[in-house]
């Protein structure tokens, strides 16, 4: 029995020393964590200084979790930042559930990897975290409001999704890859631009307005202290409507959305996207804010745009791709199989834009060296079917939908080839090695990278090899 | 004595070999060899595949132990002085090691970076291993296999679609200078093969023994190479910042955005086996310290040990990187004397073979004493007792091999 009493004490302190060395002493009260969910970096208004915004969940043991952002004026790294906001709010910041870092247009001016090699160097953030450039400012997209009341780090998440990237909406990039590119022989990478497309207003349940629509909504904030407010109600953070300062830098970089082609003629590529015009949801459901929050009977519901791409070369800011140009980045490019796309066409006479539900079958792009010089193929193999036309057709020509007329399909070779010599123009003038043609130069001639390092956008030849074809 | 079978020799090096080398060991080689990684990890395993075909030759011509052998050259006092020289060497070695694992537990396994106590009760589980020998080692292989098959599997599964595996061309393209720093600052890594040598005469040498051991040795260098090929495919120019690889090589799959990071799973068990492995050093430093001091009782060089490595711990504690640099650009050379030119200049060992046999006559003489005085037993008994000698001869007091020698 002795023997027996021996063996149960001594499994029982082995137990009670697991749970002493599993560390739970070490963990910091869960009231006292802040559960950091997106940071966001602004240029401050000192120079050389940059303003730093976390939208972290609090949780708490009640089961009522809050959100807030937290803004950081005027500090010169980051990790000072995480230190102040612990300081000052008294918060111990937790990145570890970091998914998402947003730098605002005037930081790209610089080299971004001034600010971003924080979280490299961390091993608390996971370098899987999604990077983007925002129009404006980045704690005035943090604060946004949400259409279904979810935190906004959660909401820009969605548009960056996987889902997002391979139906071609956006370009996502994560920081790993991003970083890859800037230290790799490209120098180069791009980011999705966030911009609060729309403001859709809506009231509470007893409200019958329907949704208003703004233009895009960025505004002055007071930065001489740290900044605590709640996330959602964009109402309350004091906002206003100042769409003219946040737009212009891009729509400096913007380039012509459409074009026309000889032979056929054919209107913009159009991206597919989400009913633009949400409905007029009530944000009084939103459960993650506060109770104060959902007593507003006016809100106001932001949607995130992600369809542009800027284009970095040696970590500044170089070129913006539209809409079109990403989608065909996209296509011929990234992980994107399936999209969709509005091709226009003049048939007896008339203009005939069909909406087509694009399949990728094969994407390749090839740099060889045929005649000694090098020549840069495209190769796309695509099947589509029509989804919509804009005109009303007779039911034989819609049961047989799946059959793409010929002039269409070679309408959106034509487009997406176009589109792609608007991206290789845009390379060119930028050095930006969007299509990694420096990486594989170097990886697969590497002889002839010394003489070609410098010279290969001028120097290379493009080929495009894009075949669409009906989907059977 | 203790015993270890072929089976098990060949997962020690199929299932637990590799794992020493997924934490730390790819930023490493790539900071030195960049893309060329896969020739310095390759340089080191065929020099030491070459090692280890020489040791299985060695386990060809002889039966006897390393002990034995060294006895048979250069007498007992000679054999202690060089067990002592390894004892110090294995205990030298196991420092790196543990203080990598050390901090790749504290930053992956904790959310965040706890005390040292966290780790502490690994010197318990090295503490046991040690007292029992290389019964465990053989064990923890046997259990090893499964584990790590599943879990590697598992890891390399989740992390393949996201290699680009161009990112390793072109190949040779880093000066051969750095490739060799690649293999000779990479030698604390390996050295696995050495572990044949005092596993000598403790195994069974059976059929294609040399065979299925360099076999599963071949089959550990594949998968630790697959390894380093993916994950340099997922790094590429960004790969030296990686360090505790082993937690980062599959963390890209989308399907975490639902399931999770299912992959720490893998990883945890993986780290198990890794631990398991971690011991082996230390169990052979005891194992040369048991043999200087005639085979003493376990327990005391163990906790002499393992009381020296918690207060080594203690004390580098903020200290890894010096010593890896220590390690691995500094005393490198260690590793090639004792990895590789000694285990090759062993097999000179075989030359001391009249002595060999000089010593088989001695045993020999050894076991005709036994058996006569087990025959004279049975009398003695038959006299003192007043019983048959039938009935003596069943007698507890009579050892078993006497037995048989009387009969």
């Amino acid at each position: 029995m002795n023997k027996f009493w021996t063996r149960v004490f001594l499994l029982a302190t082995a137990f009670l020393l697991l749970l002493f060395f599993s560390n739970d002493f070490g963990l910091i009260d869960i009231q006292k964590t802040s559960i950091v969910t997106a940071i966001g970096i602004d240029t401050s208004e000192q120079e050389g200084k940059i303003d730093v915004t976390a939208q972290i969940a609090i949780p708490s043991a009640g089961g009522n979790s809050s959100a807030g952002n937290v803004t950081i004026p005027a500090v010169s790294t980051i990790g000072e930042a995480i230190a102040e906001f612990n300081r000052k709010t008294g918060w111990y910041p937790t990145l570890v559930h970091c998914r998402l870092v947003i730098l605002s247009e005037t930081c790209a001016d610089n080299d971004v990897f001034g600010f971003l090699d924080y979280f490299l160097r961390s091993e608390f953030v996971e370098d899987s975290c999604l990077v983007a450039a925002c129009r404006g400012r980045a704690d005035e997209l943090l604060a946004a409001q949400t259409p279904v009341g979810e935190l906004t780090s959660s909401a820009i998440t969605k548009v960056l999704s996987s889902e997002a990237q391979k139906t071609g909406l956006v370009c996502v990039t994560n920081l790993r890859d991003f970083a890859k590119g800037y230290f790799s022989v490209s120098e180069s990478g791009y980011l999705p631009v966030l911009s609060i497309k729309q403001e859709a207003e809506s009231s509470g349940p007893d409200s019958s307005s329907s949704p208003v629509f703004a233009c895009d909504k960025s505004g002055p904030i007071e930065k001489n202290e740290t900044t605590v407010r709640r996330a959602a109600p964009a109402a309350e953070t004091g906002f206003s409507a100042q769409p003219a300062r946040t737009r212009n830098n891009f729509d400096r970089l913007r380039a012509p959305s459409f074009f026309f082609s000889p032979g056929i003629q054919y209107l913009p590529f159009r991206r597919w996207r989400p009913n633009r015009n949400p409905l007029p949801v009530s944000t009084a459901s939103q459960s993650q804010n506060g109770p104060s929050e959902q007593a507003s009977s006016d809100k106001k519901a932001d949607i995130f745009d992600a369809a542009q791409t800027l284009l970095f070369y040696r970590g500044r800011r170089v070129e913006i791709l539209t809409e079109e140009e990403t989608l065909a980045f996209n296509l011929a490019d990234t992980a994107t199989d399936f999209a969709y796309g509005d091709v226009s066409v003049v048939e007896n006479g008339a203009k005939v834009t069909y909406n087509l539900k694009i399949k990728i079958s094969k994407k390749s792009q090839k740099l060889t060296f045929p005649n000694g010089k090098p020549v840069f193929t495209f190769t796309i193999r695509a099947h589509a079917n029509v989804n919509d036309a804009d005109q009303a057709f007779d039911v034989q020509k819609i049961a047989r939908t799946s059959i793409v007329p010929p002039q269409v399909l070679r309408a959106a070779e034509a487009k997406l080839q176009t589109q792609l010599s608007n991206i290789l123009q845009k390379i060119q003038q930028t050095n930006c090695d969007l299509f990694e043609m420096k990486i594989k130069l170097k990886r697969f001639y590497p002889k002839r990278y010394q003489s070609l390092q410098n010279s290969i956008f001028s120097d290379v030849q493009i080929k495009y090899d894009i075949k669409f074809d009906t989907m059977h | 004595m203790d015993k270890i079978s072929v089976r098990q020799i060949c997962f020690l090096f199929l299932a637990m070999m590799p794992l020493t080398k997924l934490i730390l060991y790819p930023a490493t080689v790539s900071y030195w060899s960049a893309n060329d990684l896969l020739l310095s990890a390759a340089l080191n395993f065929v020099a030491e595949g070459a090692i280890l075909a020489l040791l299985l030759l060695l386990t060809k011509k002889t039966e006897k132990t390393f002990f034995d052998l060294l006895r048979s050259a250069f007498g007992k006092i000679g054999a202690k002085i060089v067990y002592g020289i390894f004892a110090l060497y294995f205990a030298f070695s196991a420092l790196l090691p543990v203080l990598e694992h050390k901090g790749f537990v504290l930053q992956i396994l904790y959310e965040n970076v706890p005390s040292i106590l966290s780790f502490v009760p690994l010197f318990g589980v090295t503490f046991f291993a040690c007292i029992k020998g290389f019964k465990t080692i053989g064990r923890t292989a046997d259990l090893a296999m499964p584990i790590f098959l599943l879990s590697f599997l598992g890891l390399l599964f989740l992390s393949v679609m996201q290699a680009d595996y161009s990112a390793l061309l072109p190949i040779a393209a880093a000066p051969p200078k750095r490739l060799l720093q690649g293999s000779l600052f990479g030698l604390p890594w390996y050295g696995d093969s050495l572990c044949v040598l005092f596993f000598l005469g403790h195994f069974r040498n059976e059929k294609h023994t040399a065979k299925k051991i360099l076999f599963s040795f071949g089959g550990g260098a594949v998968a630790t190479l697959l390894f380093l090929a993916t994950f340099y495919g997922i790094y590429a120019d960004i790969a030296v910042k990686q360090q505790n690889a082993l937690a980062h090589i599959s963390k890209y799959t989308t399907a975490y955005t639902s399931l999770g990071r299912i992959d720490l799973f893998f990883v945890f068990a993986l780290t198990l086996v890794s631990i398991f492995y971690l011991c082996v050093p230390l169990q052979l430093s005891v194992h040369c310290v048991r043999k200087i001091f005639d085979d003493c009782n376990p327990v005391f060089p163990s906790a002499a040990l393992n009381l020296a490595f918690l207060v080594l711990v203690i004390v580098f504690n903020y200290s890894y990187l010096k010593i890896q640099t220590l390690y691995t650009q500094r005393l490198w050379w260690i590793y090639l004397i004792f990895c590789y030119a000694l285990p090759a200049l062993s097999l000179f060992l075989l030359l001391f073979r009249r002595k060999d046999k000089t010593l088989l006559r001695f045993e020999q003489t050894e076991e005709t004493e036994n058996k006569n005085a087990a025959e004279r037993a049975p009398s003695l008994l038959q006299k003192k007792m007043n019983v048959s000698p039938k009935r003596a001869q069943k007698s507890p007091s009579v050892p078993k091999n006497n037995e048989r020698g009387a009969s």
